[in-house]
This record gives C-alpha cells, structure tokens and sequence, in this order.
C-alpha cells in the first residue's frame, strides 16, 4: 500500500513538473526597439532574474539608421520580431497589421494589473474599433505625478551662461538671444581654444522638430506637433506658415548673419549633433530634454556640469505685437498612445507575453525594475526608499546600466509612474530625497542662486491635457504624401531663409515659402482639423 | 569548319543525334550547371514575380495576390513628381560624371605606373591608391564631411589663400562634383588594377620597335599603350554603361541633407524615402522596376553600338 502510494506520488510529483515545465519551457523572445541603445551585457543581473522567474531569454535589436526606412524593411518583409516597439512610428506597424490586438488577452480576472493599467486611460488609448496594439509606455500616473524637470521641448541654455551674467531671468526670445550674443563676444572659445557655437539647429529626418516646433511654444502653446489649436473653439490652423512665425525665424536669420549660428548645423546629423553637444561648446538649442539624454549624461560623466543645459520656457516679447504671452510648455500627463510594446503577428507565445507584462507590472517587479534590489541598489529608512550617492550615481552611468538594469525592456513596456501607494516615488531619479540631495554639487549651488529647489521652477505649472491629448500622436496616414511635402518643403526651406543676407533677400523666401506651402498646408490642418474634431467628441462623451 | 569537312568527306553519315540523347551524352557538364541555373532562377529571375507589385496597392499582410489591383497609378504617380524625375536626372549625372572622370583617371594612374620603372614605387602607389576602395563608404563621407565642412581644411587653406569660405556640404550645384571626387579618390586605384595588368601583357618588342622607329615616350604611350587597352575599355564601357542607373547609393544617402536633396536624390533614395518609408511597396517597386528596364535597354544599346562600330562587344 505505501509502495503504492509512493508511487503514485512519484508519479504525480513528474507530471507536475511536467506541466510547470511547459508551461515555463525556456524561450527565447526576439525584442525590436526603435532607437538606438546600448546592448545588455551577457550576465546582467536583471535579465537573468527575468529569465530564472519566467523562463524568458531575450534578444535584442536596436535601431540602426533611419526608423521609417528600417520598419519599412521589416514590414516588406515581414521580418518581425515578438515584441516590437516601432518608437515614434509605431504606427506604420499597426497599419500593416503586424502587431496583434491585446483587448482579447486583457481582463479583469486574468490580468489585473494591466486592466487597473489601461482602465483609467482607456477612452483616450483604444482606436475606433475599440483595439488596443501598444500599452503606453508612458505617461500613465498612479497617485500624484511629480514633476522636477522638463522632460520636453524648451530653449536650452548652458548653465555657465546663466551663471556669467549673474543667474538672469530669461524669458523671451530676445532676452535669450541677448545673452548668448553677449556671452560668445565675451567668451569666443572655450578654455581649450575650441569656439563655441552660439545656437545649434538639429534639421535630420524626424527629429527636424528642432527646427520646426519652436513658434507654437513662443506662443504660448504646449507641444501639438505642427498645428496651432485654438483651445476654446478647437480651431485648428498650421502655423509654420502665419505671420506670427515670421519673427522667430527673422531673429535666427539676425543671429545667422552676426555668427551666432553655424551654416553646419543644417547639414549636420544626429551623431554630429550630439557630439557637438556632448563636447560642451554649443551654447543653446532648441530641443526636447530626452533628445540629447546621451550627450548630457557624458558631459556629467566627463564633470563638465557648467556645460549642462537648463530648460527655458520662452515666449515672443510684447513688442512683437502678440501681446503679453505667458508661458504652457508644460502639459498634463498624456498616456503616450501608440509607442511602446506591441506584441507582433509572428510571435508564438502572445499569451506568455501578455503575461510577462502583466507580472512586470506588479509592485514588486516595479520595485525591481526601477529602483534595483532592496540592500543592494537602494535601502529604505522609515517607509522611505532612498540611496546612497554611489547607488543613486550609478544608476546615471551607462556602463553600470548595462550590467545591472532592464532598461531597454523597462522603457518600453507598461509601467508604473507617478507615486506609490505609501508616497515613495516609483521613479528614483523623482524621489524628493534622492533628487535634492544627490544633485551634483554644482546644480546644487546653481539652482540656489535662483532660489529654486527644482529645474521645473523655472516653468509654470503643468496645464491640464485638452480632449484631444496631444495633436502630434494623431495618425497621418491618410495624407501621408501631402504631410511628407508639408514637412520636406519646411527642411528645405526654413534653412535657407535662415541663412539668407540681409532682410530683402529673407522677405522674398519668406514669401516664396509661404506660397510654396500653402497648398500642403490646407490639406495637413483641414485632415488635422477633423480628427481633432473627433478626438474631442470622443473624449468628451 | 562543318562546311569544308562535309564538302569533303561526304561518305561518311553524320548521325544527327537528338536532343536528350546529347543532353545525357553532357550529363556532368549538365549538372555541374545546375548550381549557377538555380541560383540564377532563385535570386535572378524569380524575385521579377515581385514586379506584380507596382500594379498593386500593396499590403504585405494580403501578398502579392491579395493586393488591390491599381494598374498604373504608381506609374502616374512617379512621372506626376518633380522628385523621381529629379532622381532620375541625378543618377545619371553622377553616373556619367563617375564614368567619365573615373575611367580618364584610372587609365591615367595605370598609363602613369606603366612608365614607372621602378618596381618598389611602382607597387607602394599601386598599394596606397587602391586601398581606400576597401574602407566603407560611412568612414570615407565622414572623413569627407570634416574635411568640407565651413571650418574644415579645405575652407581653411581657401581662406588662407585670401578667398571666400565656401559651403561645400549644403550648396546643391556643387554635390555632383563632391561626390564625383570622393568616388575617384576612393575608387580610381583599384579601377586601374585592370589596366595596369592589360598593359603588362602588351607585347614588350612593340615598344622595341616603336623605340627604333623613333617613337618618344609620349608617341610610345598614344601609339602602342592606348591600341593595346581598348579592347579592354571597350567591355569595361558597355558593362559600366549597363550600370549607369546605379549611382550608388550610399554616398547620396549619407551626404545628402535638405539643402542639397533636389540635387542628392538618386532614384535608389528616392526609392527608399517615398517607397519603403511610407510603407508604399508599390511605388517602391513602380520605381525600381522603371530603373531596371532602363538599365536594361542602355545595355543593349551600349552593345549595338559597340558592333556597329567593329569594336569587342559584350553580348
């Protein structure tokens, strides 16, 4: 009988172990992100958890190239990877049919973290056929969001211009272009003997919103993309080609001619770009913070903090005749439709995706994802998670995130931001403790001068997000031709105009521009015009 | 041959073998073709059925047969748009600037080694000149881009020189030439590897004999080095002209930028930018089966010309 018994026993525990190991059979899952980034190592200490909890073994692609041109490649070919993250054109892929639609797999019993996830933002993230491709891999806040920076588009300044003049307030256009102009005459190169350039224009393929974005936000407006939208009667207007972008490009065209601005800087690329910046002699751009993260986390690393930037919300001065603008660089927190994750037509295991996502996005793998390993990345004292400034330095450093962070994987999936249930701050970086105390010495002293605690001091608050959330996430598909003349005659153009000789010879390409672009145009605001339209019927019923 | 040897032995019966008999007579030869027959039919000739493409709408998710069928739309399209005929335009520009100055340098360079005597130098050039052709094009528009930009030695040796600072990399007249010049520094040694060794094989008592007549050494270079390459010019310009519509494409790509693009576009980044990055397959393929067929018919051109001449030809 207990031979018997044993037996049985034995019998069951193999079965068992059978079925668990089905179910966490080992695989390998095929990860596509669309930006460059740097490869994990082999033994980093994240990924080898993931893969010792839930048998998953990734493998990695960075984008390398231009983004459009690779995912056309991928789709052509339908080479793709299990989990795609097609990045700022994430939409090509769900027009192709390449990602599957997650409603299916969401539920309140089976997956309940993603369904308290999706729940709140749902109106704004499903498309018109109630399906949903890509969690948002930002933008979803539990609890308060807590803001310190600017994360988005500004005017940049490096901090020691700031600090030469005795830490001003800048906060028009010309008293921007003042400063630098009186800088470089007083400062031509840096200590090495290398020039410094005053403005840098990055014009290369999408991220041309360097050149292109900067009037609606002088105008008061928070990042719409390429429209100007009237917020009480959502009208919708480009506003590339108004009177009131005229001045900002008269004033680059000023600084071009008095050598504030380098004719390279129009045919320079991204790497250039970067490298320019990183070697702490351009002295202001326009641009988003996460743009140029790589160039600022070297110049930190290399302890060049006086050739950091600081973000400036600037706006026309009242002399341009558009009245006493105040300044919305700031928006609401916008679930980041579209970008992140999907999960694509060619991967075998959606389900074991579905609920990797659904596991990483508990408390504790959070815990794990962002701030590391209790003890050994952060501690916690009294109920407060912080670190120490070695842990809290690392997590800045390139290297030491290669080797202990799932970073690649972390930006694109679901994720929690904003606060924790018990106040602590998911992210670290955000953590009041961690922020204020584990600034560099420097930023410390810099932002006391201005009597500010944090970077986002220097901006107004946050404004709530419109109905249609950001103007920018609207699809252009449908007019993908006209929208692609609308933004080319603009590299074409606002380049030239810039680098034009004197004022005649701006007026007449200003006007040869504007009536070039018109017709494009029409046809970018009126399809603009609809979908927002559209956007805040939804939002608002 | 068969003419004269039947008019001659006619008792003997020539037995007219059939067609697989003949067949299994090659067999080895037969199947060592095979190979090339299938790679030829797989990479060559069966990617055509792709050509379906650019009559369609085409979605990848429904396949070559599933499109929507549009007829010539993409077509229209491609001739409606000052950018595709600019591309075309560009290609063969550049193509023919490439020709043209590469082949004079390369058969210049190669004349040049010719006359050198000594072997040690001879090879040093030789060796230095050919190895750019081996760096790839993204370090060679790199190096490029330093050396042209506005603060770049040529503009400062331009400015040292009392002239006027010139802005190479965004003044679009000038980018043909740019890139004609990158590609001779970069190609024209290895270019000249062909008619160096054709030269070597020139008879040496021509030169003798010329040497007696009295030739010089420049009458020795028109009259018997120029003779002895032109067969070999000849192919090498009916096969480059059957490869005009290939500009190249990764020097436009990386040195292009929207200052220069109207004169930078080929029709293989047209391709990419209109086609593949609007996710347009279609078009992609409208536009590089028009190149294509184009290639194709320079080709035999080239070819007829080349017999109507007396000269070698290809085909």
């Amino acid at each position: 009988m207990r031979k018997l018994l044993a037996g049985i026993l034995a019998i069951l525990m193999v079965l068992s172990l059978c079925s668990f190991a089905a179910a966490e059979e080992p695989i390998v899952v095929t990860v596509f992100r669309g930006d460059p980034g740097d490869q994990p190592t082999s033994d980093n200490r994240i990924y080898k958890l993931i893969e010792e909890t839930f048998g998953i073994k990734f493998e990695i692609e960075f984008l390398a190239g231009d983004l459009d041109e690779t995912l056309g490649t991928k789709i052509a070919g339908e080479d793709y990877p299990d989990l795609f993250d097609g990045g700022n054109s994430a939409e090509k892929l769900i027009n192709a049919g390449a990602l599957i639609d997650l409603m299916p797999y969401i539920s309140e019993e089976k997956t309940p973290n993603l369904y308290a996830h999706i729940q709140p933002i749902l109106t704004q993230i499903l498309n018109e056929d109630g399906q949903l491709f890509i969690i948002p891999n930002y933008g979803r806040n539990y609890n308060a969001q807590v803001q310190n920076y600017c994360n988005g588009p500004a005017f940049f300044i490096q901090k020691q211009v700031l600090a030469w003049d005795n830490y001003p307030q800048i906060k028009t256009l010309d008293q921007y272009f003042d400063l630098l102009e009186r800088y470089i005459a007083a400062n031509p190169t840096n200590a090495d003997g290398v020039p410094y350039t005053g403005f840098a224009i990055l014009c290369e393929g999408w991220r041309h919103f360097c050149l292109i974005n900067p009037v609606q936000h002088l105008m008061g407006q928070p990042n719409e993309g390429e429209v100007y939208i009237n917020r009480e009667t959502y009208e919708v207007e480009t506003f590339i080609d108004k009177d009131y972008a005229r001045p900002y490009y008269a004033k680059l065209n000023e600084m071009f001619n008095k050598g504030l601005i380098s004719r390279d800087t129009f045919v320079m690329n991204y790497d250039q770009y970067i490298a320019a910046i990183s070697s702490g002699t351009v002295l202001g751009m326009f641009d988003q913070t996460w743009d140029f993260g790589s160039a600022t986390a070297a110049l930190e690393t290399a302890g060049m903090y006086e050739n950091t930037y600081i973000a400036l919300p600037l706006v026309y001065d009242e002399h341009y005749g558009f009245g006493v603008i105040s300044e919305q660089y700031l928006n609401g927190a916008v679930p980041n439709k579209d970008r992140g994750f999907g999960i694509s037509v060619n991967c075998e295991y959606p389900e074991r995706m579905v609920a990797l996502f659904e596991a990483l996005l508990s408390d504790e793998w959070q815990k794990i994802l962002q701030w590391g390993i209790e003890g050994e990345d952060y501690y916690v004292e009294g109920g407060r998670m912080l670190m120490t400034s070695e842990q809290y330095h690392n997590r800045q450093d390139a290297t030491w995130k290669r080797a202990n962070t799932a970073v690649t994987i972390w930006e694109s999936a679901p994720k929690k931001q904003g606060t924790m249930d018990d106040g602590n701050v998911w992210d670290p970086s955000l953590q009041p403790e961690n922020y204020f105390a584990l600034m560099s010495e420097y930023d410390q002293a810099f932002l006391a001068a201005y009597g500010y605690k944090v970077p986002a001091d220097f901006f107004n608050a946050p404004c709530e997000i419109a109905p249609w959330g950001e103007a920018w996430q609207i699809d252009k598909a449908p007019i993908q031709d006209d929208y692609d003349d609308f933004l080319a005659i603009q590299d074409e153009w606002l380049p030239k105009i810039i680098m034009a000789a004197d004022e005649d010879e701006f007026d007449e390409l200003w006007a040869e521009f504007v009536e070039l672009i018109t017709p494009s145009a029409e046809i970018y605001a009126d399809f603009m015009q609809v979908e927002v339209l559209k956007l805040v019927e939804q939002t608002l019923n | 041959m068969t003419g004269s040897a039947g008019h001659n032995v006619p008792a003997i019966k020539v037995k007219k073998k059939g067609f697989f008999r003949t067949l299994w007579g090659q067999k080895q030869l037969m199947l060592m073709s095979v190979p090339m027959l299938l790679y030829v039919f797989l990479f060559n000739y069966y990617p055509m059925w792709g050509w379906i493409a650019s009559f369609e709408d085409y979605k990848p998710k429904d396949g070559p047969l599933g499109s929507k069928w549009v007829g010539l739309q993409h077509f229209e399209w491609l001739f409606g748009r000052s950018e595709f005929l600019e591309g075309i335009r560009n290609t063969l520009a550049m193509s023919l600037i490439n020709l043209v100055f590469g082949t004079l340098a390369s058969i210049l360079l190669a004349i040049l080694l010719n006359e050198v005597r000594s072997k040690l130098f001879k090879r040093t050039v030789q060796t230095v000149t050919y190895l750019p052709h081996f760096l790839s094009m993204v370090i060679v528009v790199g190096m490029a881009q330093n050396i042209f930009a506005s603060t770049g030695p040529v503009n400062q040796l331009i400015k040292a020189l009392g002239g006027q600072e010139i802005f190479w990399l965004g003044e679009e007249k000038l980018f043909w030439w740019l890139v004609g010049v990158i590609n001779i520094w970069k190609e024209v040694g290895w270019n000249s590897i062909i008619y160096i060794s054709t030269m070597t094989s020139i008879d040496p008592t021509l030169y003798e004999a010329a040497s007696i007549d009295g030739a010089g050494r420049f009458q020795r270079i028109m009259n018997v080095t120029l003779p002895g390459i032109k067969s070999t010019f000849m192919v090498l310009l009916i096969m480059n002209i059957g490869h005009l519509m290939e500009a190249g494409f990764e020097i436009q790509y990386l040195m292009g930028n929207s200052q220069v693009e109207h004169y930078s576009r080929t029709i293989d980044v047209f391709v990419l930018e209109y086609g593949i990055s609007n996710n347009n397959f279609g078009r992609a393929t409208a536009a590089g089966m028009f190149k294509s067929i184009v290639a194709i018919i320079l080709l035999f051109s080239a070819n007829w010309v080349a017999k109507k001449l007396d000269e070698d030809t290809l085909i």
